[in-house]
């Protein structure tokens, strides 16, 4: 058999289960972090063949012209190692003490794993929504945690000294078909990644979401932290439409039993 | 094999693998290096997120009882793919196939669970519960 045939049948493991197919199937052959990958900014020719159910069909307009980004996505940022959306090539501009940071974290740390916010661009492995008004635009995020990102589109500007937080203060406007959102003030909380990388309330994100068909929405997220990385950079991830999902209630926090369970550095790489 | 590969495709369109997996990194919680077998009797089933849980009694050779707690997917997750939160009930006697906790306590992430009928239960539904290495 060939290395894709293998591979797509260890993605298509779930369903061979459930079918009571034959059960040789090369579950083992995959890590968790490579199933799941964001598609497009992955390289792992697995991840690709996950997303064959994505459907395909010109990009959606709304009345007054502008791309329909609305629908549920999956996807679309980074979750085991910010990493996995360089180019080929490309490497993560991290400074000494930033390094020296990710070096001492331990994964049951992690606030995510702890049922806090994935803060931007880190994406949970759960379907999301986007909910698209002339006003504003919301992210409404199943999982992990169940909460939302809003992005104003009404012209106006940042707040002079806004509250870190979690999502910052997120302003949207239409570079053609392409939404940018800029979102500075940021706690420097959250994590970008399984492996630790840290940022600081530098922090300043520059998203680029562009729909290139009906199934597929790029988003081209340039991090701007003088605090933790020498220069800027720009990772590619695509989002899926996942057109038969509704979002389901995920309530992180009524059974977390996880972190107090888990032992080691982050930093270790996810993919051996 | 192409035929299996076939019947595996055709499948895919009734229950499209979601992709999801944990919140957290597998490798930090569970040791694929402790592969655990436990054959044991449901005493209880949470079907709640972050992951759905099971507990299971295990007796040993010399009638000790342990009860062992059981992580499998989150419920969105399993809910996507096919399961119910009534695919496992108390009572249930089941053999459990998993990774032990690196803490070394008992519990372990569930990869396949067989009802004493001879039924996979959960198996494979949950990406999170495919040991690293």
């Amino acid at each position: 058999m060939r290395p894709a045939a293998i591979l797509a049948l260890a993605s298509f493991a779930s369903v061979a289960a459930f079918a009571q197919a034959p059960a040789a199937v090369p579950a083992k052959s995959l890590t968790p972090d490579q199933l799941t990958a964001p598609a497009g900014g992955s390289r792992n020719p697995a991840v690709a063949r996950q997303r064959d159910d994505t459907p395909h069909g010109p990009t959606p307009r709304l009345p007054d012209g502008h791309v329909d980004l609305s629908g549920v996505w999956s996807g679309g940022g980074p979750v085991g190692d910010l990493a996995q959306g360089l180019a080929p090539g490309e490497t993560i501009p991290l400074l000494p003490a930033a390094k020296a940071i990710m070096d001492r974290r331990q994964s049951k740390d992690d606030p995510e794993a702890n049922c806090l916010p994935t803060g931007i661009p880190r994406i949970a492995p759960y379907p999301w929504r986007i909910v698209q008004t002339p006003t504003h635009i919301f992210f409404l995020f199943e999982g992990n945690i169940h909460s939302y990102r809003q992005i104003f589109m009404d012209g106006r500007k940042h707040p002079a000294d806004p509250d870190p937080t979690w999502y910052g203060h997120s302003i949207g406007s239409w570079d053609g078909d392409t939404l940018v959102i800029d979102t500075v003030g940021f706690n420097d909380k959250f994590w970008f990644d399984f492996r630790g990388h840290p940022h600081t309330e530098q922090l300043h994100t520059i998203e680029r979401y562009t729909r290139k068909d009906l199934g597929a929405l790029e988003n081209k997220v340039t991090i701007i932290d003088p605090g933790d990385y020498s220069k800027p950079f720009t990772l590619t991830f695509t989002a899926r439409l996942r057109p038969q999902e509704e979002l389901m209630e995920y309530i992180c926090q009524e059974n977390q039993q996880d972190s107090q369970h888990m032992k080691g550095s982050a930093g270790l790489p996810q993919n051996p | 094999m192409k035929a299996a590969f076939a019947f595996l495709i055709a499948g895919l369109g009734l229950l499209a693998p979601t992709g999801a997996q944990a919140h957290h990194s597998f490798a930090a919680e569970y040791d694929a290096k402790k592969p655990v077998t436990l054959k044991g009797t449901v005493t209880k089933v949470e079907w709640t997120n972050p992951h759905a849980r099971f507990y299971i009694d295990v007796k040993d050779e010399n009638g000790n009882v342990t009860n062992w707690n059981l992580e499998l997917a989150s419920p969105n997750v399993l809910t996507r793919n096919g399961w119910t939160r009534h695919s496992l009930n108390v009572g249930d006697q089941v053999v459990v196939e998993g990774a032990q906790a690196k803490d070394g306590s008992q519990m372990a992430n569930a990869r396949s669970v067989v009802l004493a009928d001879g039924r996979k239960v959960f198996a494979g539904s949950a990406y999170d519960a495919v040991p690293t290495q």
